[in-house]
């Protein structure tokens, strides 16, 4: 990781690559760095995230969404909810992203080694999970059993769709799609049912598997009661928390949860942490 | 009546006046609580500091009693009735203890629907005045020490309440020295006029105490803490500064109940008041508006007639 | 080692004319802040400064960052640190004194903040006994006291008659005093003029942080919050307050970053651009101040984010007294 300069609050410079838009309002952008000392040397872990500029109007966090095993690139997502979301939004390829980062805790990825791995996620929340997925396939063979249950509210709401169709090609990787019930079109060849429901009736073994879920919180709540009930314990679960964040850094006093600094001691956390913190997020 | 107070030992206004208005107030407020006519009495209760007083909210007969009227009471009880103290009216009926600038501006969140007149009970102080800002509230009360504001007041008695605490003492005959100073301003060149307010501008850090403490300053989203548009840039700057003050005056104009809390409340001692006094002086040559101990629905810049002065569209 | 107020103020003197910025206590107008000297009798010992001392090394607003878009192309630009003066920051009360002390730990955790950093090292502080104080102070309930050596490199004591008794405390404050020798005398027998201790109760701060430990939930938090009006006045006075803001100005095309001071009192601070907001209400806000200053910095840093200098309680629009509030929590 070279020494960008002395300033931690100046971003690198990235130019837009790529636009995906994933669905109506969530947009990836995909990024290459200009400096190519900082292209070929920008490393980070599964779980961190970066704040992205959009010059003259801000900063916005968000999880870094490509795989650390993907060189040359970074990738995020996000949907446009304000003015800062809607400035990245205006920007088009070739013009400039800035990227501040990796910054927060990662997955414990060697950990998961030799275990079976449950991804869950809901809507928009696939991004922080998408990065590790990535990483353990092109690591197939250190986990187990992976199985991916990924929702949303429609059809349309699912982003990344088309890995999702990778993703059930391959045959090493068990992927359930659902949408909620009436979010099915004509054409839909997955589940409906929430997500919970969905994870519920696939009864995933908990024996030697990591659960990892990231969704909204309505989804969470009904989730990990499900997780409990397969036998999963919440040191075996996984979850990302997001929060409002300014610097990323730990200075500027905004995104803690008690005294837990969701930039510095997350955003990774296992649910026993998640439990154990007062409930203000 | 004049009087001439150099000896400081000697307190500007009786302090027995203080004393009647406490025991009313206690009397009364006891009096509905165990009635059950309200649920929580807001006044003014005994700080730690020797003088000191801070607002409350007295929902027991206990607390009650120790609800009192000084020259410390200087903080308006109409802000914990609006929007922005929301957790309090959810109590039940209530009674506030308000002086006469307090009640134009219960008044004031009354004409603005933001209240209804039988939701409160109303306990009116006879006011001869309070300390101003920067004051030592351990000290008596004296002429440096009285608010500016207070030697203006034309609404120490208050009307239209359901109870009056306490009477009125004889009031010291003091010089208007806000008007002197709105008098010293208009005397000035705009440009020296705009060096002076830049000046006072400079020292904003944007605490917003003004803001916060502000009965009217009710919006659930300020239309400075937006960011789409950015109205007012957030940086305490001199040119933000100054927008963030203009815009606030502007929208107090019509509203303002001259509590001058805004200007007691800034730490980099801001003399906001004489903004407000100066908008409520143009409104009241404009249009013959003054705020008022009773709600007015139809205020000059919340309705329009054919024939509103229209000479300042130039 | 003494010093006469002549010399302090020459000793001013002759720094400003080494070119070195002398920022102390300066009455502007009706009220006292630290500003820059221009001249060696400008300084005010006789008031405690309306805004504490942070601002020396972590101002209301500055900017980080400037950037253009020009032809499609972006250029960043950042500040030039070595333009930071040389500072030397007088007649600062133990109160404000050791409140740097205090966040150098948060600005250096893990990526050190060059703002701050690079005006700490530029900067000497001279401290100065407090002979004066009022009913709002309570600095010996949480540590300090108005003699309290921290943080400064350079100590005065007033004495009897007039002047001060001078320590150098490290190394900085000996060059300093190295540099103008001349201007200090021999030690003398005058007699330290009599300390201003606050008359507060005294406060068990590992028994507050016990509390603290275990009543995140506490009808406590509603009872002060339901007199807090929100704004930001206590966090942007208090010495040890350090949350901030970073925003763009400008527009699309040339503009600055900036970062500002801000207060996790404020009813938007905590708010997600989804409108969820996990300190939503102002109960929820206060006890993060409490908890924040008395118990999540000793859990992160091991030290207290106060230093008793009283500022929030005189500032407090709705008359909260912080001391009041932690006394209740160490009687239970």
């Amino acid at each position: 990781m070279c020494d960008h300069n002395k300033n931690i609050y100046k971003p690198y410079l990235a130019t837009i690559d790529a636009i995906v838009d994933e669905t109506p309002d969530v947009r990836t952008l995909r990024l290459v760095f200009q400096d190519e000392v900082v292209r070929d040397s920008f490393a980070f872990r599964a779980g961190q995230f970066a704040e992205y500029s959009a010059f003259g109007f801000g900063e916005s966090t968000f999880c870094i969404a490509s795989a650390p095993t993907r060189n040359g690139y970074i990738e995020c997502c996000f949907r446009s909810v304000g003015r800062v979301t809607e400035a990245l939004r205006r920007l088009e390829v070739g013009e400039t992203v800035g990227v501040r980062g990796p910054y927060g805790n990662s997955f414990p990825v060697e950990q998961f080694f030799g275990k079976n791995l449950v991804f869950v996620a809901g809507g928009i929340a696939l991004p922080p999970l998408r990065t590790l997925i990535w990483q353990c396939l092109d690591w197939r063979d250190k986990f187990g059993d992976i199985t991916i249950v990924y929702g949303a509210r429609t059809e349309s709401d699912l982003v990344y769709k088309r890995e999702l169709a990778e993703w059930q090609e391959r045959g090493d990787v068990r992927l359930i799609k659902t949408v909620d019930p009436g979010g099915n079109g004509p054409t839909w060849d997955g589940q409906v049912g929430f997500v919970p429901t969905v994870l519920e009736h696939a009864a995933p073994s908990a024996a030697n598997t990591i659960a990892l879920v990231c969704g909204p919180p309505v989804m969470i709540k009904f989730t990990l009661p499900v997780l409990e009930k397969l036998g999963f314990t919440d040191e075996q679960i996984y979850t990302t928390l997001e929060n409002r964040m300014k610097c990323g850094l730990g200075k500027c006093g905004r995104c803690n949860v008690g005294n837990v600094y969701v930039c510095k001691d997350g955003p990774v956390f296992t649910a026993a942490q998640v439990k154990a913190m007062p409930q203000e997020f | 009546m004049t009087s001439n107070h150099q000896n400081t030992e000697t307190p500007l206004i009786d302090p027995a006046c203080y004393a009647a208005a406490t025991a009313a107030i206690r009397t009364e407020a006891v009096r509905l609580l165990v009635a059950g006519e309200v649920a929580a009495v807001v006044g003014y209760r005994a700080g730690r500091r020797t003088g000191s007083v801070m607002p409350d909210v007295a929902t027991t007969v206990e607390a009650a009693g120790q609800l009192l009227f000084s020259p410390a009471c200087q903080n308006n009880l109409a802000l914990f009735l609006s929007k922005a103290k929301r957790e309090v009216l959810p109590h039940g009926r209530v009674a506030i203890v308000v002086k006469g600038c307090d009640l134009r501006a219960l008044a004031g969140l009354i004409g603005e629907s933001q209240l209804r007149r039988d939701e409160v009970h109303v306990i009116g102080v006879a006011c001869p005045g309070v300390f101003g800002a920067n004051a030592d509230l351990s000290k008596p009360l004296s002429a440096e020490g009285l608010a500016r504001k207070c030697r203006a007041c034309k609404v120490h008695l208050p009307e239209g309440v359901d109870l009056v605490a306490g009477t009125l003492p004889p009031l010291p005959d003091l010089p208007d020295l806000e008007a002197e100073e709105i008098a010293r301003l208009e005397a000035m060149t705009p440009q020296e006029r705009w060096a002076f307010w830049t000046e006072q501008f400079s020292r904003c850090i944007r605490c917003l105490a003004c803001r916060q403490i502000c009965p009217f300053c009710f919006c659930t989203q300020c239309l400075c803490d937006r960011n789409r548009p950015q109205a007012v840039d957030t940086s305490p700057r001199p040119a933000g500064n100054t927008a963030w003050h203009m815009v606030r005056a502007m929208h107090l104009a019509g509203r303002c109940s001259g509590c001058a809390e805004c200007e007691r409340v800034c730490p980099m001692d801001i003399p906001l008041n004489l903004l407000n006094r100066k908008m409520a002086q143009e409104l009241y040559e404009l249009y013959g508006f003054e705020a008022s101990m009773q709600p007015q629905e139809q205020t000059p810049l919340t309705s329009y007639r054919d024939n509103d002065d229209q000479s300042f569209i130039k | 080692m003494t010093l006469t107020l002549d010399n302090l103020h020459r000793l001013i003197d002759a720094l400003l004319a080494k070119k070195v910025r002398v920022v102390g206590p300066k009455r502007t107008g009706a009220i006292t802040v630290y500003a820059p000297l221009a001249k060696g009798t400008e300084l005010d010992l006789d008031q405690l400064p309306r805004r504490s001392a942070k601002e020396v090394f972590f101002p209301p607003c500055e900017t980080i960052l400037s950037f253009e878009k020009r032809d499609g192309k972006t250029t960043v630009s950042d500040p030039d640190l070595d333009l930071l003066p040389e500072t030397v920051l007088i007649g600062v009360r133990p109160c404000d004194a050791a409140a740097p002390g205090i966040l150098d730990a948060v600005f250096s955790w893990d990526y050190d903040d060059p703002f701050y950093l690079e005006r700490r090292k530029r900067t000497t502080i001279i401290g100065i006994a407090c002979t004066a104080s009022d009913d709002a102070c309570f600095c010996t309930a949480v540590g300090l006291a108005p003699d309290a050596r921290q943080g400064s490199d350079l100590f005065l004591v007033p004495l009897q008659g007039g002047g001060f008794a001078v320590e150098s405390l490290d190394a900085k404050g000996s060059a300093l005093k190295e540099r103008h020798a001349a201007l200090f005398s021999a030690g003398s027998n005058a007699q330290p003029l009599p300390l201003a201790v606050p008359a507060v109760d005294p406060l068990d701060l590992a028994k507050v942080k016990a509390w603290l430990d275990e009543n995140f939930e506490h009808p406590l938090w509603q009872e002060i919050a339901d007199r807090c009006a929100g704004c930001g006045a206590c966090a942007f006075l208090c010495p040890a307050c350090h949350c901030f803001d970073i925003v763009d100005e400008g527009g699309e095309g040339s503009g600055c970053r900036r970062k500002h001071w801000d207060a996790c009192g404020f009813g938007k601070f905590t708010m997600h651009a989804s409108a969820h907001n996990p300190r939503d209400v102002q109960a929820q806000r206060y006890r993060n101040r409490i908890m924040h200053k008395f118990k999540y910095y000793a859990d992160k840093f091991g030290q207290t984010l106060c230093t008793g200098c009283g500022r929030c309680i005189r500032w407090c629009p709705v008359g909260i007294d912080i001391k009041a509030v932690l006394d209740e929590i160490n009687g239970k």
